[in-house]
């Protein structure tokens, strides 16, 4: 087993020490997360499909796909993936007999949700990029809320101003089983993924102004967002 | 974290002797008379040995040349013969007259008896031989002084592999198992000590070997056609020797900013010789300080490292050999990728081992015989994140035994060698694991998802092998020797049985060129990491290897060989990605090693061309190998007059191939991103070079002689592209370049 761990050790290194964008990093094109709504579908229910992507042009917003499908679907659940009319796309649970096909099929205990799974694409800055998601059918559940933030220890508006060369102390409260990932593209998080130590500082070459953005995900399927616009006003003469 | 990385490597490396040897005692009355310790040289050493006829008598009067020494000895009534003043790894030769020339080598203080053969043949006249398996083509036996003379190796003598032929060289300094020889997998070759297999070379920083130059006697480097007593490997050998106690004691210590050790070696009464060492690391007491504060990084264990090498020779009678021997090493470190230490972003890693062995030797006429136990607990414990684990607990046993018989001539035959070996190796592993599915078709295995555990396991593994094998070696005239021998392992735990047939025909194709062509099966057991959870069989390799030993002149050797190796039956995944016995492939290449040894100079030139491919599966396209490296060039000279010695060594190598990533699919539940991957090593990193020059000078400060030293890697600064790696959501690649320059600086002194 020893050449498998010392690979890792040179990895982590690696990752530590490239000048590549970090994972928190807004100004970069990229999908942050995929959503349905609700999170799960009951029986002849329909779920709305989008994204939270960001673009180096563009910044965050949320996007329709440009391509959805269930390559994998179980029987029945084939069209489950279909266009919404709108030029976006959606889940259509079927009816209840299908579902208990389609949980034959699978071998699922009776009533047990179905797993339907996604592949999707979006458009990010001009580059289509693909990504997959699980969603479940047959049950209603809603994605999850996005707690209580603080930010250095004052609730926020929708726009921000935090002091300059200093760190900030970004805050949520939630399910503590719940991951959590803040990104922006003002100045550089620390501990990006823990939801009660995450640091913001703004320092000088950073972007003095920018956006702020915090996904919560309930390991199930759910997902959730807030997003602020922020500033970082430079003292005067720097 | 690479910042950090070259700041350390660039850390000056200082290592000075904080104690010194005992004086050494007169030495007893010998053949010349009685004899004070001459002042020591920090390159000879003192040596004594005996030369006997073919029935152990001792040989008066027998003239004695050792390489290097200005006169030539005789030896006394007892046969014995004494020299300050020899050249490790220096040639002896020894003339009497009714005897054929007998050849020895200095390997340490105590030289083994040089058997003389009587010119007279008479088909019953015997000879103890006890002689080691023939040498095979392309074979390489190094010693410490001439480790020292090879820049580059911080004086390492492990670290002389990467100038060796057929070793595949990166410039990376990580840890590895084993190290990869003529194109196959590091785990196709054997690393021994004191005849045993360890389970790692290098310290997990991989600047440090486990074991340090000092508590070695020579290594072997046997990159294929190797004999019948060595098993369970499919490429090649790399022996380490311990090394013995010496008449006289000596007790030294040194410290560097990498580590500090000591060592106490000599002799306990006349029968009994002793050598003891104990290192440990010191870089953990200074990385903290040179890394900076803003870097995201929380070293909760700071690198470091143990190790210990005991060794107890006894000579029990004229008939009976003794040795006792220990080996250990612990590596540990935990890093959190994070300040906050974040259970996700946590590395811990703790691996060591001790392998405890004892030989007992014995030799009458013309038999000898060699039993030896050995034991070796070893732990391995691994977490990334907080779902990933390894948790690897093994015992080896090992039980070897060999019986060999001589004789001059028989059957027509003349200075034949019969040998009868068996062997048991029961490992009892306890595994748990939770990681993801390794790969095996050369894909990039660096960027997974932390929460990967697709792969469980929680139980315990046996193997149990075992071997028997036999060999006759014999002379088919004065030119002409052929050694054929059987190899038969049994690998319980697939129920296997592999019989393997090797042999090799050498040629004295002229008085100093001799030929050299081996061929033979080789198995290695699916006993390898993941392989362990498997029923696997062994994988199969066919080697075929030629080679010539040339000495134009005295103290030149030329040593070019080629080789071909067939491989099947390997172990890889399907398309599907099941693992099975699916693989083959072929490894084909060239090799020179050309040596100088003369007056000032020592000169070394190795350059080795290589091919080795792969096929994954029936119908799958023709890949690289991943440690495919198609040239290796070492060139280094060294020139030493008076107090001083100058050396430089050159190195040239390709790059190794890898699999490029051409997209990435993210999975938005996990958060993760997949990457998808190109053609399976497709493409290759650049060329390295590097220029690396080591300087000594020697002082005699008050009796003391003090050996400072410099030692500089890549003095011009090269920094190629050793491989690459990916963002997280591999949008972006960078680069993993090669050491910056790397300054060793050290003392050493002997009263």
């Amino acid at each position: 087993m020893k050449a498998g761990v010392v690979l890792v050790v040179v990895v982590a290194a690696a990752a530590c020490g490239n000048d590549t964008d970090p994972r928190w990093q807004l100004h970069h094109d990229r999908i942050i997360a995929v959503r349905t709504t609700p999170s799960h579908v009951a029986a002849g229910q329909l779920a709305a499909l989008d994204a939270l992507i960001t673009s180096i042009d563009g910044g965050l917003a949320v996007a329709s796909p440009v391509q959805a499908a269930s390559p994998a679907a179980p029987p029945g659940l084939e069209a489950a993936v279909a266009g919404d009319g709108r030029g976006g796309w959606q889940i259509a649970a079927p009816d209840a007999a299908t579902l208990d096909a389609a949980r034959a099929a699978l071998g699922l205990a009776p009533g047990a949700p179905v797993p339907l799974d996604l592949a999707v694409t979006f458009d990010v800055g001009g580059e289509l990029l693909a990504a997959t998601k699980r969603t479940w059918l047959g049950e209603p559940r809603d994605n999850p809320a996005v707690g209580p933030v603080t930010i250095d220890g004052t609730t926020p508006g929708a726009a921000i101003t935090i002091p300059f060369d200093t760190d900030v102390a970004l805050a949520i409260d939630v399910d503590p089983t719940y991951p959590v990932n803040w990104l922006t593209s003002c100045g550089s998080l620390n501990s990006d993924d823990n939801e009660h130590a995450v640091l913001l500082h703004v320092e000088r070459d950073d972007p003095t102004s920018g956006q702020l953005a915090v996904v919560v995900r309930d390991g199930d399927g759910g997902v959730a967002w807030q997003t602020w616009s922020i500033d970082a006003p430079p003292p005067a003469g720097r | 974290m690479q910042l950090h990385r070259h700041a350390l490597f660039a850390s000056l490396v200082v290592a000075a002797p904080i104690a010194a040897a005992d004086p050494p005692p007169l030495t007893p009355a010998g053949p010349a008379g009685p004899q004070l310790p001459a002042p020591a040289d920090p390159v000879t050493i003192a040596i004594t040995g005996r030369v006997v006829d073919a029935q152990g008598h001792p040989v008066a009067g027998a003239t004695v040349v050792v390489e290097g020494a200005a006169t030539p000895l005789r030896t006394g009534p007892d046969g014995a013969y004494h020299l300050d003043g020899a050249r490790p790894g220096a040639t002896i030769a020894v003339d009497k007259d009714g005897f054929q020339t007998g050849l020895g080598s200095v390997a340490g203080p105590a030289i083994d008896d040089i058997a003389l053969a009587s010119l007279e043949h008479n088909a019953e006249t015997i000879e103890i031989h006890g002689d080691p398996p023939p040498a095979s083509p392309g074979a390489t036996k190094l010693d410490r002084s001439e480790a020292e003379r090879i820049p580059g190796t911080g004086g390492d003598l492990v670290r002389t592999l990467t100038a060796l032929p057929g070793v595949a060289n990166t410039q990376r300094p990580s840890s590895m198992s084993g190290i990869v020889i003529r194109g196959s997998a590091p785990q196709d070759s054997k690393i021994l000590i004191d005849g045993f297999e360890v389970p790692l070379l290098y310290h997990a920083i991989g600047l440090r070997a486990i074991v340090p130059t000092e508590s070695i006697a020579s290594l072997d480097y046997i990159p294929g056609g190797f004999d019948v007593g060595y098993g369970r490997a499919g490429s090649g050998i790399v022996a380490l020797t311990t090394r013995p106690g010496e008449a006289h004691a000596t007790e030294q210590a040194e410290v560097s900013l990498l580590d500090g050790g000591v060592l106490a070696q000599g002799a306990a009464g006349g029968a009994t010789r002793y050598m003891l060492a104990f290192r440990r690391s010191t870089i953990d007491l200074l990385l903290p300080h040179v890394i900076p504060s803003r870097v995201n990084l929380s070293l909760t264990t700071v690198p470091y490292y143990y190790d210990v090498q005991a060794r107890i020779d006894h000579d029990l009678s004229p008939h009976w050999q003794l040795a006792l021997s220990a080996i250990g090493s612990l590596d540990a470190l935990e890093i959190f990728a994070d300040k906050a230490k974040n259970p996700d972003k946590r590395f811990f890693d703790e691996t060591e081992f001790i392998r405890v062995t004892a030989t007992a030797r014995w030799h009458d006429g013309p038999w000898s015989a060699t039993v030896a136990a050995s034991e070796m607990p070893e732990d391995i414990d691994t977490e990334r994140g907080a779902v990933q684990h390894i948790d690897a607990k093994r015992l080896e046993t090992t039980v070897r035994g060999e019986l060999t018989r001589s004789a001059d001539h028989a059957a027509g035959l003349v200075d034949l060698s019969w040998r009868l070996g068996a062997e048991a190796d029961v490992s009892r592993y306890h595994l748990d694991l939770a990681i993801p599915t390794p790969q095996h078709n050369g894909v990039l295995q660096t960027m997974r998802d932390p929460n990967d555990v697709s792969t469980r396991f929680d139980g315990v593994v046996w193997t149990p092998d075992f071997a028997a094998w036999t060999a006759l070696s014999a002379g088919l005239g004065s030119r002409v020797r052929l050694t054929t021998g059987l190899r038969i392992d049994g690998f319980d735990r697939s129920g296997e049985v592999a019989i393997q047939p090797r042999g090799q025909l050498e040629i004295r194709l002229a008085d100093k060129t001799t030929a050299r062509l081996a061929a033979g099966a080789y198995r290695r057991p699916a006993e390898y990491q993941d392989e362990l959870l498997t029923s696997l069989h062994s994988e199969h390799n066919t080697q075929l290897v030629a080679g010539l030993e040339h000495e134009p002149r005295e103290g030149i050797r030329i040593q070019p060989s080629i080789y071909y190796t067939d491989r099947s039956h390997l172990v890889s995944n399907d398309a599907s990605g099941q693992l099975g016995n699916l693989g083959r492939g072929t490894t084909y290449g060239a090799e020179l090693l050309a040596t100088l040894r003369g007056g000032p100079w020592f000169g070394w030139l190795s350059y080795s061309y290589s091919r080795s491919t792969r096929v994954d599966y029936p119908g799958a396209a023709e890949r690289l190998f991943e440690y495919d490296q198609t040239h290796n060039l070492n060139a280094a000279l060294s020139w030493r007059r008076d107090n001083w010695q100058l050396g430089a060594r050159f190195e040239l190598y390709s790059g190794l191939p890898y699999t490029p990533v051409t997209g990435s699919v993210y999975d938005s539940d996990a958060n993760f991103y997949h990457p998808i991957y190109g053609a399976a090593d497709s493409q290759r990193t650049p060329i390295h070079h590097q220029l690396d020059i080591r300087i000594d000078h020697t002082w005699h400060p008050a009796g003391i002689a003090l050996t400072g030293f410099l030692d500089v890697q890549n003095v011009y600064l090269n920094d190629s592209v050793t491989s690459y790696s990916y963002s997280y959501d591999y949008s972006q690649r960078f680069s993993f370049v090669g050491l910056p320059i790397l300054p060793t600086i050290g003392v050493r002194g002997v009263l």
